[in-house]
């Protein structure tokens, strides 16, 4: 069985990790019509090549980052998303605001 | 100070609070006891075969042992601060004064598992002072009736956990303390060693929704070496005893369960 190195867990065997899809910038959801949302939510890139992909350890239930080369199936690394998102996603408020 | 089992043969149906498996405890005729409140097997058979079933391989069933949890950017430091030792990183745990242990599932998250030989009310204490401000940034998370809790011990635990479980448990590569969150028999599951005296003892936290299938499937992994059901009293006379009894006797095997024959 194919083996994927977890960030927070070490090397598990690949049964245990859900594929999340590519990692892709959000859209601005102020400025975005339901035609871009539709591509942005079902159309990947698809790419040949090393791609970003969320992975996520279903036991701990733990997402995390993982660079693969699409060619060779090959794992370059796996990192924590903390390497990527250094500060959470700021939501609307319902005042209009925003909060963290 | 350890909690003395009372009013044994206590019914589970009596109590408000019961294990997922306790149906699978009452066809094995299990002797139930009430730890102050707690209702737990005390035993299925002979003290004397129990215990050397402990030492050689054993299930026990803790699901109703209390056990609690708390998550929370802030959560290190408010165990420490509630007189606690977190540890201090992932997949470890650290065996507290109490007997208890306190495992780091992640950077934010910890289990707290009551000691064996400890006082069940004593836990009662800190599920009483979760900050309820949530400006504190730690939030509890109570485990106990999300998860059931087994314990496998004996000297060929991780020989059997090996048919289950893609994670070398050996002792050459899991060591005391260390916490492994993975598939057992294909459901999710946090497994601890936390040894009891001189005998390897596994902690295994598991979906309650799930407790009779991994039960089924612990007890049917540990037969081809001689294994069984054993109660609590069993693995609290390992914890407080750490001299080795006698060498196990083949004959004297669980009197309901026995090994499977070969076709």
């Amino acid at each position: 069985m194919k083996l994927l190195n977890c960030p927070l867990n070490g090397p598990r065997n690949i049964a245990e990790f859900t594929y999340g899809g590519e990692l892709r910038p959000m859209p601005d959801p102020a400025a975005t019509d339901a035609q871009q949302w539709a591509e942005h939510l079902f159309f990947p890139d698809n790419g040949a090549g090393i791609v970003t992909e969320w992975w996520c350890h279903t036991a701990t239930a733990y997402w995390f980052l993982a660079q693969r080369n699409t060619l060779t199936d090959e794992v370059i690394r796996t990192f924590p998303p903390s390497e990527v998102f250094k500060q959470g996603r700021k939501l609307a408020g319902k005042d209009g605001g925003e909060k963290s | 100070m350890q909690a003395s089992p009372s009013a044994t043969g206590a019914s589970p149906t009596a109590f408000q609070r019961r294990s997922q498996l306790y149906r699978r405890h009452l066809d094995l005729d299990a002797a139930f006891a009430d730890y102050e409140g707690v209702l737990a097997v005390a035993a299925y058979a002979d003290p004397r075969v129990e215990r050397a079933l402990a030492e050689r391989l054993g299930l026990a069933d803790l699901s109703t042992w209390p056990r609690s949890g708390c998550a929370g950017p802030n959560a290190p430091q408010w165990l420490a601060d509630a007189g606690r030792q977190p540890p201090n990183r992932p997949n470890k745990a650290v065996a507290q004064e109490d007997g208890g242990l306190i495992a780091r599932l992640s950077e934010q998250e910890f289990l707290i598992l009551q000691g064996l030989e400890a006082d069940p009310g004593l836990f009662a204490a800190l599920q009483g002072n979760w900050p309820s401000d949530a400006a504190e940034s730690v939030h509890p998370l109570p485990h106990a009736d999300s998860h059931c809790w087994l314990a496998l011990s004996g000297a060929l635990a991780s020989e059997a956990l090996a048919k289950l479980c893609a994670v070398d448990l050996s002792s050459r590569s899991f060591g005391l303390c260390d916490v492994a969150q993975t598939s057992l028999a294909r459901v999710n599951a946090i497994i601890l060693r936390q040894d009891l005296g001189a005998t390897p003892c596994f902690h295994i936290l598991s979906d309650a929704s799930s407790a009779e299938y991994l039960w089924d499937a612990l007890v049917d992994a540990m037969r081809e070496f001689g294994g069984a059901p054993v109660g609590l009293e069993a693995l609290r006379t390992l914890k407080l005893r750490d001299r080795p009894s006698e060498s196990f006797s083949p004959t004297e095997r669980h009197p309901r369960i026995q090994p499977r024959k070969a076709p």
